[in-house]
């Protein structure tokens, strides 16, 4: 009986353990389906948070340039945290680096490639491809 | 009279005796004999209030007195004649003390009611309130003769014997109000040196932690000037400066192997590489400069490593690269169109990047100000916390202003070609070698005009103008 014991002990602790990541990965998907979900609903999206300032600098380019954008607060979302920490899996950091920018449901990125972006032109055929911005 | 030298001793230094509260009474005893101060005696009796009625040294202390003080204080006329007495007959020691005290309750000329407060609490003894009462009936100095206690009676005893101070009885009373008011003003010197003391200890204390926030404040704003040779103390901004310097001299070095490269008419290859290593300088730049802001963001971004005429011009920390861009397209020559209008897109873009990175920062500023305005009066320590917080977003925000630059040159390469690239980083390094010049210009321009005539002074600026003028031809040729 004891014998048995010891096995249950034994093997449970990896099962569980495996139970437990396979349960994250999941948790994952599902944060990650719904971050897409989300960024495939409008041309230009940005995640940001309302008291972030360079999230607002963000916004002011692309009003500057006439482009309409989806803003998400992230702040404000109840699941905000978790989906901070999916953009933050995305962008392969591990740094807060609110605001992310989506164009056409495709990450752009963080505010200095956005900017590289805009510098070079990429910028501009970009929101053009995702019908954000008409000549 | 010795007495009266004596006496005037005591009252003119009551400081001097100061420190005698804190001792025993036998230190008491033993100085006694340069001076006496019947406060420090009276508080000293009230610390050891039970063992004055035992100690037998007491006695001694009574005893030893000099017949000539006894003469002057007769506001404690029994004990003087009690010590006179007590001379003869020691084995009265305990006694004494107790009818020294007794005797200093029942003085009827003692307006100072807190003393014999003082002396009632110490004791409470029958002794005691009964001499009270007899206090209270009594008006005159000669009234103790109501001796229903034979205490009394030896007292009165005493007071007969005590003869050498029949003289000064008329004094009396005037002598006893001076002698209170006296007393008091030595308590309340002694109180008020109490609290100064208290008040100087606390300004020390203040004054050592300002120094500790006056030092700390110092190593970090500090400039190359200052930090010069020391150690381990040079502040991050001290050393960018210092980085700078080097940095500068530097690109004199490969702006001028651009130059002569140009003029050689090197091959396209070669100016490539060159105009390669030129990014790769102001790369470098950008990468201390980010290093530096980590550490001390207000130096970077407030220009202390420029010079004034580019302080006066700078934009989050450095250049604006729209303005460069409009200068190169104002100073360079044999551009082709299509590159023409390409410098113009990059500095469309460029302007609405700054313009976008320029409100960011006033919202930043807006919600600091926001922060520390709103902060309470008392204990803000929150607020302020927060305000700190959200300073730290100036590092992101430099960061972004240098990435601008970075990406606007780098483009800036892409658009020209190799040559018209080495150009314009020449035109940019003596347009900045301009603004420092200008400074320097200003700077002894000023100095100048307080020393040296007004004649000489316009000679001196039309020479350093005529300095500026051959560099000028060498854009046009450009």
């Amino acid at each position: 009986m004891s014998q048995e014991k010891l096995m249950h002990y034994q093997v449970d602790p990896w099962n569980c353990y495996m139970m437990r990541v396979r349960r994250r990965r999941m948790e994952e998907e599902d944060e990650m389906e719904r971050v897409m979900r989300i960024v495939s609903e409008s041309a230009v999206v940005i995640f940001s948070s309302s008291s972030c300032c360079m999230c607002h600098a963000m916004k002011s380019l692309f009003c500057g340039m006439g482009v309409n954008t989806m803003v998400h607060e992230l702040d404000q979302d109840s699941k905000g945290k978790q989906m901070e920490k999916t953009l933050m899996r995305l962008l392969a950091t591990n740094s807060t680096t609110l605001p992310v920018v989506f164009i056409g449901g495709k990450l752009v990125g963080s505010m200095d490639t956005l900017l590289a972006f805009h510098v070079n032109g990429s910028l501009v055929q970009l929101l053009k491809q995702a019908g954000a911005l008409w000549l | 009279m010795a007495s009266q030298r004596i006496g005037e001793l005591d009252f003119s230094e009551p400081y001097g005796i100061h420190h005698r509260i804190n001792n025993p009474s036998s230190s008491l005893i033993n100085d006694q004999g340069s001076g006496f101060d019947f406060g420090e005696l009276e508080e000293a009796i009230g610390l050891q209030g039970v063992k004055i009625r035992n100690d037998e040294t007491k006695a001694s202390f009574f005893t030893g007195k000099p017949a000539a003080t006894l003469e002057m204080f007769p506001s404690w006329p029994m004990r003087f004649h009690q010590s006179s007495i007590g001379g003869t007959n020691n084995k009265s020691g305990g006694e004494s003390s107790d009818s020294a005290l007794s005797s200093k309750n029942e003085n009827p000329f003692e307006p100072e009611s807190p003393l014999s407060k003082k002396a009632s609490s110490f004791c409470s003894s029958d002794q005691l309130q009964h001499l009270q009462l007899q206090q209270d009936m009594t008006n005159n100095n000669d009234v103790i003769k109501t001796a229903s206690s034979p205490k009394s009676a030896h007292e009165k005893l005493q007071r007969k014997g005590g003869g050498s101070t029949s003289d000064n009885k008329p004094l009396d009373a005037k002598t006893l109000r001076r002698l209170a008011q006296n007393r008091e003003a030595a308590r309340k010197s002694r109180l008020r040196k109490k609290a100064y003391v208290q008040q100087l200890e606390s300004s020390r204390l203040k004054l050592t932690q300002l120094e500790q926030d006056l030092q700390r404040a110092r190593s970090q704003g500090m400039f190359m000037d200052w930090s010069g040779g020391v150690g381990s103390n040079i502040s991050s901004g001290a050393m960018f400066d210092m980085e700078y310097a080097r940095w500068l001299e530097e690109d004199n070095r490969l702006l001028t192997e651009l130059r002569n490269g140009l003029e050689a008419a090197l091959s396209d290859n070669e100016m490539r590489v060159m105009v390669e290593g030129y990014l790769c300088h102001y790369d470098e730049v950008f990468r201390v400069k980010g290093v530096t802001a980590k550490a001390d963001v207000f130096h970077v971004i407030n220009g202390g490593w420029t010079s004034q005429a580019e302080r006066c011009f700078l934009w989050i920390g450095g250049f604006r690269p729209s303005e460069i861009i409009m200068m190169l397209i104002q100073q360079l020559e044999a551009v082709a169109e299509q590159q023409i209008m390409g410098m113009y897109g990059l500095r469309h873009s460029s302007q609405q990047a700054e313009e976008a990175l320029s409100q960011g920062l006033d919202q930043l500023q807006q919600s600091v100000v926001d922060t520390i305005a709103g902060a309470p009066l008392v204990d803000g320590v929150q607020q302020m916390v927060v305000a700190v917080g959200k300073l730290a977003n100036l590092e992101g925000f430099l960061r972004q202003a240098d990435n601008l630059r970075q990406q606007t040159l780098h483009q800036l390469c892409r658009l020209l070609t190799v040559r018209q690239a080495a150009r314009s980083f020449l035109v940019i390094g003596e347009y900045y070698a301009r603004l420092r010049a200008l400074s320097s210009l200003w700077a002894s321009r000023s100095r100048d005009q307080t020393i040296i005539t007004s004649d000489e002074n316009s000679c001196q600026t039309t020479t350093d103008m005529q300095m500026l003028q051959p560099s000028h031809n060498h854009f046009s040729s450009f």
